[in-house]
């Protein structure tokens, strides 16, 4: 079977797999913690809904711990600088590739609005899985992955068993 | 010089913030170079079609592993500050049942948090979408800690390292982990052969 036109014009995986694991070992060199995402929006979250209800979030037993007294600010944090950086490459590749397009990815004949409902429900149970297991892709299985970290391991596993069994309920919206 | 820097106080906290961006935009060039701004390429691995993720994944786990045991070995690295400042810690339950629920959100969402950030950037509406899903499902998440805040912070294992728990070394696990890698690479290319969705 010859490559679907949206998988074609990358990197080979294996380079691109290289450059990253280089990236996540500078990382380790000169911070001691490796990448990350869903914690800069754990705080995007946190920020939109202080603006909404201050004291709500500031109470709230896993918010509060973005504003205790004498922190510059829910924003000044290592990971949301790392992100605000990770989309401006992602940007620049995009661009430099000629790959920038408004769409959406979604099986071919499966409805672009129903494709976008399931991106937000999967955006809520993702979300709420980022938070109990304390990362996502990048912070646990990547880079605890690489330091041998066993809850990292025990999450990665999890993630990919769990995606594969329940891949076959969703085959429309991919196929 | 010793790695990590931050930890032996050789770079600063606002220095760190430029090194983040620095870093931040490495990172994201690379996701998107890989394939990684589109939902498709994500998830095609789950339908055994293209591989791709598990590929980079593990060569990129294994480059960064290998390394920092190199590093370590020649004394560039402090792996032993890493591992009781700084290493992940273990808290089983949690992280398994996380593991299911992001599992499902990587599946039917489509991306997980990084490679929406560059999703975005690519102009992936889908993208956009599953990060406000995110926020919301992340203030479900905090709103619900009275129910759930005694099980968030349970079955705490400390920093753990696999090479600890199976007690052996840390040079032999980085050799077993980085052959069940090669191993994951040739039953990949199995599964394309056999790509039982596309049939």
């Amino acid at each position: 079977m010859s490559k679907p036109d949206y998988a074609e014009g990358y990197w080979n995986p294996f380079v691109a797999g290289i450059a990253l694991g280089l990236v996540l070992l500078l990382t380790f060199f000169i911070m001691g913690t490796g990448l990350g995402a869903s914690g800069a929006v754990a705080r995007t979250a946190a920020a939109i809904t202080h603006a909404i209800d201050p004291q709500a979030v500031e109470q709230n037993q896993y918010f509060s711990s973005f504003y205790k007294p004498g922190s510059s600010g829910v924003f000044v944090d290592w990971i949301v600088f790392e992100v605000i950086g990770a989309f401006f490459g992602g940007l620049v590749a995009v661009l430099t590739a000629r790959r920038f397009k408004l769409s959406v990815g979604k099986g071919k004949s499966f409805p672009a609005s129903r494709r976008l409902v399931l991106a937000f429900l999967g955006g809520i149970v993702g979300g709420i899985g980022t938070r109990f297991a304390m990362g996502c892709t990048s912070g646990q299985a990547l880079s605890g992955g690489a330091t041998m970290v066993v809850g990292s391991w025990v999450f990665m596993m999890t993630v990919f068993a769990t995606a594969f069994v329940a891949a076959y309920f969703v085959r429309k919206e991919w196929e | 010089m010793t790695g990590p820097l931050y930890l032996y106080e050789v770079i600063s906290f606002s220095t760190s913030l430029f090194v983040a961006i620095g870093i931040g935009f490495l990172f994201g060039f690379v996701l998107e170079r890989a394939g990684f701004g589109d939902s498709r390429n994500l998830t095609s691995i789950f339908y055994f079609r293209d591989m791709r993720v598990l590929r980079v994944m593990f060569s990129a786990l294994v480059t960064a592993m290998l390394g920092l045991v190199i590093l370590n070995r020649f004394g560039l690295f402090d792996y032993a500050l890493l591992l009781e400042y700084s290493l992940l810690q273990t808290y089983f339950w949690p992280q398994l049942v996380g593991g299911v629920l992001f599992g499902l959100g990587f599946l039917v969402g489509g991306y997980c948090p990084g490679t929406a950030i560059v999703g975005v950037a690519s102009g992936k509406i889908d993208s956009l979408v599953f990060l406000i899903g995110m926020v919301l499902g992340i203030d479900i998440f905090a709103f619900g800690m009275p129910i759930w805040g005694s099980f968030y912070k349970s079955s705490d294992m400390g920093r753990i390292t696999l090479w600890q728990y199976f007690g052996t070394s840390m040079e032999t696990m980085a050799l077993i982990i980085t052959f069940a890698a090669l191993g994951a690479f040739v039953l990949a290319w199995v599964a394309e052969k056999w790509a039982p969705y596309d049939k």
